[in-house]
């Protein structure tokens, strides 16, 4: 038992890389936090470690990830958000966490979201697809897609993560701008991989998701894409039309995801903290793994461009939750 | 032919030293972190993630499903000696194994748990070898409805689990029923009972709530009770081994245990889970003498110890083939895959013959290694139930905070462990089974959502469980078994049955 105890106490000192590093001037001196509001295994998550992994090696200090899931991300932003402003608690957040639920909940915060929040950089962009199902379903365009729900108002339904996230948004403003359309919308809190199996089982038609998840099933022709949320074509899917192309160009959400502090972060360290995540996204190891993914790299500029980007960001999300009335209780 | 071929391919890629290596470190950390009562396989993962970026990805693969089994294994142990499950799937091997352990036979449990789950891990694997494809086929006819009459059926053959009054066990699913709707409401995204906390949002986590009310409930019992201050054990340890008798009779209900775990593991979203209450349930239904369960029946670790590790094997079926991960581990593992560009698919077998086959054959060297560091292991877990309970308490209760701790990172989780161990110890008093409430909350947000969705589906018409044959014949099944319970001749002696204890 005892050396059972030393066993685990010393792959907890490994782990943690030892957190009494003496205190010294120049930032960073011991190792930095970052929280992650989901559990391990997802896209954001991933982002963080690979991101955390590099700006160790270029800053020369652990940065550790830490997982603080629950809560539409309030949970991991309040955390940040109340930690000491020094750069040695950071978070990495997603267009959910650190947009969209600032505008559909601000009253289930306890913190001054604009002002406790400070961006470092945007990191990543993810491309989605409009997708539909080929189980017991005909439409192969969007068009076929919008007169087929037109002629079956209320039959076909569509797949989201749940009430208020990203892909609900965006079918719902899809259906709004092709007319109105008549659209049920079926939420899974299984995630991406749950909407996914709705969609193979024939128990919903169509959704929003992103290019990675559902890339495999897209091969194996269990789904088909109409259209892609992206600045451009994706060279693995040369015949996929972009949004812009089929006449929808505000429709659908190049989900991000960013670096942030706590507000009152000495510029200086906020900074440092931007040229590490810009160029450890730039390293080698970093630009293989995201282009797997088909991840898009968008560094911001500097520190006071983050700051426009995300004010333009929170803009932009309570101009399409006013348009698109989704009833989220609060 | 095309089986010993691409066996031949997976054993090839297996046996290299190298992934011999990976598969033997999984496991030993598997193993470890299973003992430790708390710390979980997703904690593990998770940190031992980053360094699976530059492995191969087979090897990493190896490794990281080593640990998911080995703590399956290691689980099994803290729950048959110290009465803590480490995970969903052991939860029910605390009621007979724990007892065994208390009558000195704690050997002979870890052995039937160790021999049942390599059995049942050879068999998931040729399973996997063989039928993958037309099971993942199998998975994809569950939809909405499907699932919510297989729920149905499992809650209503749950009633089974309990060993105390019927009354009670209803009682305790209904408020496992209740604690599991905390939380955001699917449809509407509104609050219920969260009473304004953040934390709650998500509902309550599963970790603390098991720890709370087997473990932490245990131990003040134990303590409160001054015989027992001395060890957990009552009896003397009467042999490390099996007897004749324990071996015949454990036989049967391994059989019964793999074919249970390996059809329910197939089902993606928690299919896994299950198997473990249903093969518990199972052997309780076919014993000649029901009543032995609950106080150190055998059948009652070797049955779910076989079906958890069989679902354990075949939940990689819908996450390999489907890319839809029966559990968070399984989250975990395609989050690894990604990162080398792999997407877990159809395709994958014939895209990837090396690493979906290397992967089947590494889960059953995985798992001859587990029996191979297990069964010597097991004269050392006993020798563990002789220290003074007034050291060994306090080693869990410092465990089970570590590892509650863990799960989220989260504070509030470990003062819900130990609110949930005074209910835990108030249950004990009051004589109530926690494993029908674990269930009740297992399935019962399960049962909401898969119903709630099919009625979206169908509009509101419930004719929608009827039309569809899957559901139907579940219903069917559900319905004659209530039956079953209701015939006056059956109710008798099934009285009987939950009256002695």
């Amino acid at each position: 038992m005892k050396r059972l105890i030393l066993m685990l106490l010393s792959v907890f000192c490994l782990a943690l890389g030892g957190l009494e590093a003496g205190a010294q001037d120049k930032y960073p001196s011991k190792p930095v936090k970052i929280i992650v509001p989901y559990a391990p295994g997802g896209a954001t998550d991933i982002a963080a470690r690979i991101l955390a992994e590099q700006m160790r090696q270029i800053l020369g200090q652990s940065f550790v990830v830490e997982n603080k899931p629950g809560a539409f991300g309030i949970i991991a932003i309040e955390e940040m958000a109340r930690s000491k402003p020094d750069g040695y608690t950071l978070m990495i957040g997603n267009v959910s966490t650190n947009a969209i639920t600032p505008v559909i909940v601000p009253k289930k915060f306890s913190i001054n979201y604009d002002k406790d929040v400070v961006p470092v950089s945007r990191l990543v962009d993810i491309p989605a697809f409009l997708l539909v199902t080929t189980t017991n379903f005909a439409p192969k365009t969007a068009q076929e897609l919008i007169d087929h729900t037109k002629k079956n108002p209320g039959k076909v339904r569509y797949g989201h993560v749940g009430v208020g996230s990203y892909p609900h948004y965006d079918m719902a403003f899809f259906a709004k701008r092709a007319g109105d359309l008549d659209m049920i919308a079926i939420p899974n809190k299984a995630g991406a991989s749950g909407v996914i199996n709705d969609m193979v089982t024939g128990d919903t038609q169509a959704s929003f998701l992103n290019v990675a998840s559902t890339a495999a099933m897209v091969k194996a022709g269990k789904l088909k894409p109409l259209a892609l949320v992206n600045y451009a074509r994706l060279p693995d899917y040369p015949d996929v039309p972009t949004m812009k192309e089929i006449g929808f160009a505000d429709v659908g959400t190049l989900a991000w995801q960013g670096l942030f502090a706590p507000g009152g972060t000495p510029k200086e360290v906020l900074e440092t903290l931007h040229k590490a995540a810009v160029q450890g996204l730039q390293a080698p190891a970093a630009q293989e793994a995201f282009k797997k993914q088909n991840f898009n790299i968008v560094p911001n500029k500097s520190v006071d461009e983050a700051k426009t980007w995300l004010a333009g960001e929170i803009a932009a999300w309570k101009k399409i939750t006013s348009q698109v009335k989704i009833e989220v209780a609060e | 032919m095309e089986l010993l071929q691409n066996l031949a391919i997976g054993f090839g890629v297996a046996m290299t030293p190298v992934n011999l290596g990976f598969a033997l470190a999984g496991a030993l950390v598997g193993t470890l972190i299973g003992v430790l009562p708390g710390i979980g396989p997703i904690a593990t993962i998770a940190m031992l993630l980053p360094l699976t970026f530059h492995l191969e990805p087979v090897s990493g693969l190896i490794m990281l499903a080593g640990i998911f089994y080995g703590a399956q294994y290691g689980g099994s142990t803290t729950a048959i000696l110290v009465n803590l499950p480490g995970e969903t799937s052991s939860v029910v091997t605390c009621i007979d194994g724990h007892q065994m352990a208390r009558q000195g036979r704690a050997g002979a449990a870890l052995a039937v748990a160790a021999l049942g789950s390599f059995f049942a891990g050879t068999v998931a694997t040729l399973i996997i070898a063989t039928l993958a494809p037309p099971l993942a086929m199998v998975g994809q006819s569950f939809g909405a409805p499907e699932y919510f009459s297989l729920l149905v059926l499992g809650l209503i053959a749950a009633v089974v689990l309990a060993h105390g009054s019927v009354i009670k066990a209803i009682g305790m699913i209904i408020l496992g029923l209740l604690l599991g709707l905390i939380g955001t409401d699917g449809n509407t995204g509104g609050s219920r009972f969260t009473f304004g906390m953040t934390r709650l949002a998500d509902g309550l986590d599963f970790v603390p709530m098991v720890i709370g009310l087997f473990g932490l409930g245990e131990i003040m019992v134990n303590l409160t009770q001054p015989g027992h201050t001395r060890s957990v054990v009552a009896k003397k340890v009467t042999g490390l081994w099996l007897t004749m008798q324990e071996f015949r009779q454990a036989w049967p209900a391994v059989l019964r245990g793999t074919g249970l775990g390996s059809v329910l593991g197939v089902l993606p979203g928690g299919g896994a889970t299950l198997s473990s209450f249903a093969a518990y349930v199972f052997e309780k239904k076919v014993a000649k003498d029901p009543s032995r369960f609950g106080r150190g029946a055998i059948e009652g670790v070797a049955g779910p110890e076989s079906a958890n590790n069989a679902g354990a094997q075949t939940s990689f079926i819908p996450m390999l083939t489907l890319g839809i991960p029966g559990n968070a581990v399984m989250a975990l593992m395609i989050g690894a895959l990604t990162i080398h560009g792999i997407q877990p698919g159809p395709q994958i077998m014939t895209e990837r013959p090396q690493l979906f086959w290397g992967m089947v054959a590494s889960m059953w060297i995985g798992n001859l290694m587990l029996v191979i560091i297990n069964l010597p292991l097991i004269g050392i877990w006993v020798q563990l139930l002789k220290i003074p309970y007034r050291v060994l308490y306090l080693s869990i209760l410092l465990f089970c905070g570590i590892g509650v701790y863990t799960v989220n990172n989260s504070t509030f989780d470990v003062m819900m462990a130990a609110l949930f161990g005074v209910l835990g110890y108030i249950f004990i008093k009051l004589e109530c089974e926690p494993a029908p409430l674990i269930l009740g909350f297992v399935l019962g947000p399960l049962m909401e959502d898969n119903l709630r969705r099919a009625m979206r589906i169908s509009s509101g018409d419930p004719m929608i469980f009827m039309e569809r044959p899957i559901s139907l014949g579940l219903l069917i099944a559900a319905a004659m078994l209530l039956i079953i319970v209701a015939l006056p001749a059956i109710r008798s002696k099934r009285a009987e049955v939950f009256q002695e204890s």
